[in-house]
This record gives C-alpha cells, structure tokens and sequence, in this order.
C-alpha cells in the first residue's frame, strides 16, 4: 500500500499513565475503502481516532493521514463524527452545518447552501432555520452527520456513526456511507452493531485492549470462526464424531413442538464443528454411508457477531477504560 | 488565525443573540438615565405633599413655625425659578447688559438677605416677569413647587382649647391613617401633629438651671413640644419645626435679656464662607469645585463598570465553554482548529462581545449626559466636563481589556475542565471571593489614593485594574502607573500560556474535575 494510502499506522501506542490504552498498533487503509473499526468498550477505539485527528499524540509510532504526517496539514480533507455527540443547543440547524463547513474551509456563502441542500436531501428541510435543541437525539445525530461531510472530505471518520438512529434511518446512514466510498472517499467507522458492519465493511480492524488483533477482509475474518453443520436424527451420531473433520460436537436444544408424536423417537439436534479447510460435504456423506437418516440438514454461515464473540468475548467482560 | 476568527465569529454572533446581552447592554444605560431622572421626576411629582396639624395655646411659636416654613418653601421658589430660567434662556444677545436691579440670577437661595430681598420684591410674580423677556421662543411655562408642607385645621369634633394629651388621644386615629381628614380639597391623610405645651415658657432648658442643681432634668413628653407621626424616617418637617422653635426661644431670650431686635437679625445672618482648595492644583486656581469633588469619585463610578462588565463577559464565557465541553462539541471542533486556535477565538470572539457592550456603555454615558448638560443640568455637565478632560474612558478601556484577559485564563482552565456549570460552580465561588476585593475598598480608595492601601493592592495584578481604575484622577505616582500596568501585562500573558495548557489537557477529559493544585501542575509541566 504505502504511498497510496489514505490512512497509514504504525506502531503507535498511546500511555495514559502507566495504562497503555493503545499499544503496538500498525494498519493502513485504500483510498475509496469501508472499514469497520471493532473492539469492545475500552478497547482503545476512540483513543486511535483521536490519535488519528491529532487530538491526541501517540508516545510513540507514526500516523500519515492522506499521506501527511500531520492530520492538521489536511484537516479540510477530513470529516469526523465523534462517539459523544453533540450540537449548540441555541443556534440554527443550517448555521450549525454552515459553521463546521467552515471551519473546514468553505467559503461562507457555500458553507450556507451546502448546509440547505445536505438538510434538504436527507429530509430536513423544515428545521433548517430551527435551534437544534428543536431536534429529536435521532435528528440531531443526522445533523451532525451532515456536519461532518458538508465539505466533502476525502478521509471519514464516524465513531459510532448508528447509536440513536431508528432503523429506516440507520438504513440511510449505510446508503450515505456506501455514497461516500462509490465517490472513492474512505470511511473507517466504528460500531458495536455487527450487522452493520457486515453489511457495509469489505475490512475489518478489531482492537482489544488496545491491540489490534484481526485486521483483514470479512471473509477472512469469518475464517477464524470454524464452520458448523447443523443437523436433526433420530439416530446414533456416533460414527460423525470420529471424523478427522469434525473437531467438536454439542447436542442442542430440542426446539418446541417440533417431532411432538408419543410414539416417535424423540429426534435430537446436533451442532458439529468443523476444523478449518474442511468440506461439510464430507459429514454428509459419512451420514449417507452410515445410513443415519436426517431430518434437517444446514451448514451455517457464522456471524460476525460469532467472530466477535470468539476473539474478544472473555476481554469484553473486564471493565473498560474510555 | 483564520480558524480563530471564525471561531470568534460565531461566538460572537452567538452571543449577541442572547438575551443576556441586550439586558446587559440597555441595563447600564436605563440605570443612568433613571439615576437622573427619577429624582427630579420625585421631587416634581411623586413626593405628597405632607398635611399637619399645628397646636399653640400660647400662640408664641406658631406664627415662627409658619414663617419658617414659608420662607424655606420660597427658597425652594428661588432656586426653581433659577434653574427654570438658566434652563429656558434665550442664547445671548446684546441685551444682556441692560440687566434690572436685583436680577434674579445675582440672589443666592442660601443667604437670608438675598430671601428677604425676593420675598420683598414680589417674590415669584415680579421675577417671572423679569426673566419672561429673556426666555427662549417655546419656553415651557414655569411650574410652581408644590409645598411640602401644608397646615390644616383641627378636625370639627376636637377642642382646641383641651389638654394636650387628650387631642393627641383624638388625633391618633388620623395619624394613624385610619381616618381621613375632611379639608376643601377633599378627604387627605394626616402626616403630623406638633403639639406645644400652654406653659412650654417654664420647660425652657438653661444650663445651670434652678431646680435640679445643675444636671438636665428628663423631661415628660408633657414638658416638652410634641412630634406625632407615623412616619418615623422622614425627619424633615420635625427639623424644620425644631430649628425654627429653638431659633424662636433664644431669640427671646436675648430680647428678655435686653438686646436689641434688630441687631439680633443681623447677628442671626452674619456668617463667613468656607473654601475648600487643593494645594496641588496651580496657583490661583485652589478652589475645589463640584468638578473636583466628581473627578475624586468618578472613578469609582468605572470600577464597578469595569466590575460588572467584567464579570459579565467572564460568565459568558465560562458557559460556551461549558457547552461546548458538555454537548461534546469541542471533539468535533478540534478535528478542525487546534486547542490554541479554539482558544484564541473564544477569547476574541468573548473580548468583542464586552467591548461592544462598554462601549455602548460609554456611548450611552456621553449620549446621556451631553443631552442633559444641554438641558443644564449642573450635575451632568459636570461629570462630562470630567469624562472629556480626563484619561478615565481610555483607561477604562485599557484596562477592562486586560483584566478581561487575565479573568478569562482563569476561566477557560476552569470551564475546560468542568462538565457542568455546578461543576464549576466551586471554582467560580472562589473567584467571586477574590473578585470581592476591589469592591469593598471602592468606597476606600478615593479618599487616600495614594495612601499605603491604595498602593499595595494596585500591585497585585487580580486588582490591579481596579484599584488603578479608582486612582486614575488622583495623578498616582508614575511608578504605579507603569509598574503595575507592566506586572499585569506580564501576569496576564502569563496566565494564558497557563491556561492554554490547562484548557489542551483539561477540554478532552471527563469525569471529575481535577483538583487546582493538579491543574497548577499541568500548566507548568514540561
């Protein structure tokens, strides 16, 4: 990547004391990418944003931002939405879009009818020339949002760009993310909403207690999740357990009402799992051969909600640090 | 500095939205012209006329009393139909020269000769006539004081002729305003009853008197003449009353030890003036006039200005600050500006909006008072004499702008540490307290400004502007003028690099706020 990159981290590692709320974290980002930024409460997520924006200095480790070393050199090339979000309470909602604009650069006059225009697309309109304490926590995020890209930045950053918003709007917000990275503007978003990030991010960074411990595509990142076959027999499942393919096997639940006949066996359902490179054609065949006879039979695809689970479940639970 | 005028745009826009700062704008301004304007509109209007009842058996001081009355009520007269004159003159003509005999502008109200001259002319009428000539075309007509005293009869229904205590018994109700007196113009509430004793000749106070061997004797309301009202604050028909009873007695007393009348009015009316004078002023121009006396406290007048404008414009800050900080504004904001930039542009943006607001002060202060000095008010043109000859607006100015300065560090530390205005409600507490100083001693300070007080509090910066504001027409030492001007420059520039530190660490944090000791230690952490 190197010189093409949008973003580029390296070894950057930031102490607040003695705690190391980021540590040893190297990543790079295409321009006209999506990526998801993951990690539980604490994981130092919002702490690499703002080492990112230059809020806050690393100890240690370079960060280049549109190829500068310094995001202040290219601060008009880049939007961001915080994970606290907030507005003035008393000033107008196009004047709140306006005032960011030009911070970042605009020109006054352009700064006003961008702010009408965004306002006016995402169906805003009537409370252009309303305070924004006038604004429900929904709409007042989108303006927000609308605040972040009113210049049109190259570089994006939406720290929990979906917190608050109802669904039809958090629909909005994957299409206006989708909008930005079709116009080759990259986005590096962080979320605690899986779907979202499975739906939108062709990349994934997960950090954890501050180190980044995946980064790579979706698919990769579902690899790390061994593939599961589930099925309902009424037979023995004993021959499947053998398999060299099959590294785990767990009886499930019996689902209500399912198989409720008195006189038929009960039928019992089984999660298999697979270890990696393995074909689930293999299990089907083995039952087939064995003639155990089934009922159901479905390979699931895992989450990346699974793959979140996996790889930072047991550190999600200890107390985070913001 | 792009980014810091943008910021300062908007905070200054913003706050020129706010209700607080058209109050503070006009406050200042009303209050001025209502300190001007009420008590004349007071003694014009407001002030009722005050009805008493006046009981002499003997007879013998009561047509004293009455004179007395009527000549200060013509004084009053004099004095009105003067300003009423200089107010309506015609701009000078040649026919200045022909003045009559006793013009009304060569009596003095206050000497008792010039009265009687006034009086004996024909008082009002002949005067009225006198100046009608000389008056502007549209002249207003002359309004006549009102009387603020006024006599009335006893009520039908109580004998004059009774002892004193059982009329004082049957005019309670009256002077209790619990009934209403019945006089020509209508139902009216009684103010006062002066009740004199038959026999008042045989309670006369001497020293060395008779009876008790020397020692005063304490007198019974029955020895002594009798002040009835329920209106115990306002003192001024008993003083009037008392002056002109005991002026009354002992000039009785010198016709009973045989002096001559006449030569006791002229004793009476013989007096010799007193002259302040100011042994620093050049020679032949000592005399301390009102001019003088304005310049001592006009000052303080611009130390609570500065007081308040200060304290105004700080407050404002303090709450952007805050909202900022707790709306979580400032995240977006510095993926903008720097930490310095934002700064910088609050501190800019909050100066304009004080200054705007001082300055429409002083615009409204010299509006004001050259439209009353047109008017000839002597008070007003007066004090605009002062504001025009001296330094006081530009130092006023000056140092708003400093103390502003050297205020807002201390703010913007607080405000970007704070989540919540209670929050910084602790800190702000302790800064009122300090900020109390200047305050208490502004009564002080003009008396002795260059006194030891005067001068050690002008060195501590924190005070330094007001207490150099309260001595700016007291010509202090130059040392003082420059050294303090200089150490405040110095602590003012010092206290921004510090809180430009603070404000950088403290505008990110949440949670509590860090103690003053810890910010201390940010500010001078390398």
């Amino acid at each position: 990547m190197g010189g093409g990159a949008a973003l580029e981290l390296r070894h950057v590692t930031k102490l607040f004391g003695a705690f190391k709320a980021v540590e040893d974290v190297s990543f790079s980002l295409g321009p006209g990418s999506i990526c998801g930024f993951l990690g539980p409460n604490g994981a130092g997520k919002t702490t690499t944003i703002r080492m990112i924006l230059e809020i806050l200095k690393p100890n240690s480790g370079t960060i280049k931002v549109l190829g500068r070393p310094s995001a202040l050199e290219v601060r008009n090339r880049l939007g961001y939405l915080p994970e606290e979000k907030g507005l003035y309470k008393k000033m107008k909602t196009w004047a709140v879009i306006a005032y960011f604009a030009t911070l970042k650069g605009m020109g006054r006059k352009a700064a006003r009818s961008r702010a009408f225009e965004l306002l006016e697309r995402y169906g805003l309109k009537e409370f252009a020339q309303k305070p924004t304490d006038a604004l429900s926590k929904g709409m007042g995020q989108k303006v927000q949002i609308l605040a972040a890209i009113a210049h049109d930045p190259e570089l994006v950053i939406l720290d929990e760009p979906f917190s608050g918003l109802d669904p039809v709007n958090q629909q909005v917000m994957e299409d206006l993310i989708r909008d930005l990275a079709r116009r080759q503007r990259t986005v590096l978003f962080s979320t605690h909403v899986m779907e979202h990030a499975e739906r939108l991010c062709q990349r994934i960074l997960l950090i954890a207690s501050g180190r980044l411990i995946f980064d790579g595509s979706m698919a990769e990142a579902k690899r790390t999740v061994p593939r599961r076959v589930r099925l309902e027999t009424e037979d023995d499942i004993a021959p499947l357990r053998d398999l060299a393919e099959v590294s785990a096997v767990r009886s499930l639940p019996q689902a209500d009402g399912q198989g409720s006949d008195q006189d038929e066996r009960p039928c019992a359902r089984w999660e298999l799992e697979l270890r990696e490179d393995s074909d689930p054609q293999v299990i089907l065949q083995t039952c087939f051969g064995r003639r155990i006879r089934l009922r159901s039979f479905n390979q699931t695809e895992p989450t990346l909600h699974e793959v979140f689970m996996r790889l930072v479940g047991p550190e999600a639970r200890e107390v985070g640090f913001r | 500095m792009k980014y810091a005028l943008l910021v300062a745009w908007r905070e200054y826009a913003e706050n020129a939205k706010t209700r607080g700062f058209w109050v503070g704008l006009f406050l200042f301004p009303l209050i001025l012209f209502l300190s001007l304007e009420v008590p004349i509109f007071l003694e014009q209007r407001a002030t009722p006329v005050r009805r008493f009842i006046l009981v002499d058996p003997s007879g013998v001081l009561a047509p004293a009393i009455e004179a007395a009355l009527e000549k200060s009520y013509q004084r009053q007269v004099l004095a009105a139909l003067k300003e009423y004159a200089r107010k309506n003159a015609a701009p000078l003509t040649n026919s200045a020269a022909a003045r009559p005999a006793p013009a009304l502008e060569d009596l003095n109200e206050t000497d008792a000769q010039a009265l009687d001259t006034f009086v004996a002319k024909g008082g009002m009428g002949f005067f009225l006539a006198q100046v009608q000539p000389r008056l502007r075309p549209g002249a207003p007509p002359f309004r006549e004081p009102r009387r603020p005293f006024q006599q009335v009869k006893l009520p039908p229904g109580i004998n004059p002729k009774a002892d004193l205590a059982s009329i004082a018994e049957a005019l309670k109700p009256y002077l209790r305003h619990e009934k209403l007196l019945e006089t020509d113009a209508g139902a009216v509430e009684l103010a006062a009853a002066i009740l004199i004793p038959p026999d008042f000749q045989n309670h006369l106070v001497r020293p060395q008197s008779s009876s008790a061997g020397g020692a005063a004797r304490a007198l019974g309301p029955a020895q002594q003449i009798q002040y009835w009202s329920a209106n115990a604050s306002d003192l001024r028909l008993r003083d009037e009353v008392q002056r002109a009873v005991n002026d009354e007695v002992r000039r009785r007393e010198y016709l009973a030890h045989g002096l001559d009348a006449g030569l006791i009015q002229q004793v009476e009316r013989t007096y010799i003036g007193l002259a302040s004078l100011d042994p620093t002023k050049e020679k032949g121009r000592e005399a301390v006039g009102t001019a003088d006396i304005i310049r001592q406290w006009a000052p303080s007048g611009f130390v609570y200005l500065l007081w308040v404008a200060i304290f105004a414009v700080i407050q404002m800050l303090l709450t952007n600050t805050i909202e900022e900080k707790s709306n979580r504004i400032i995240e977006v904001l510095l993926s903008s500006v720097t930490p310095g930039e934002l700064m910088m542009g609050k501190l800019i943006g909050i100066a304009a909006i004080g200054l705007t607001m001082v300055g429409a002060w002083v615009a409204a202060l010299f509006g004001i008072l050259s439209w009353k000095s047109a008017g000839a008010q002597e008070i007003a043109s007066q004090v605009f004499l002062v504001l025009r000859t001296s330094n006081l607006v530009p130092l006023f100015a000056l140092y708003f702008l400093l103390g502003y300065l050297m205020y807002a560090a201390f703010i913007l530390s607080v405000g970007s540490v704070c989540n919540t205005l209670k929050e910084a409600q602790s800190y702000m507490a302790a800064m009122t307290l300090l900020l109390m100083v200047p305050l208490m001693t502004l009564a002080f300070i003009p008396k002795d400004p260059n006194g030891p007080l005067a001068r050690v509090l002008s060195w501590i910066p924190l005070y330094t502007p007001f207490i150099m504001m309260n001595r700016a027409t007291a010509d202090p030492p130059l040392i003082d003028l420059v050294g303090t001007l200089v150490l405040l420059l110095a602590t003012t520039v010092a206290a921004l690099f510090m809180a430009g530190r603070i404000f950088r660490i403290g505008i990110l944090r949440t949670g509590q706020p860090p103690k003053l000791l810890e910010m201390l230690r940010w500010a001078l952490r390398r």
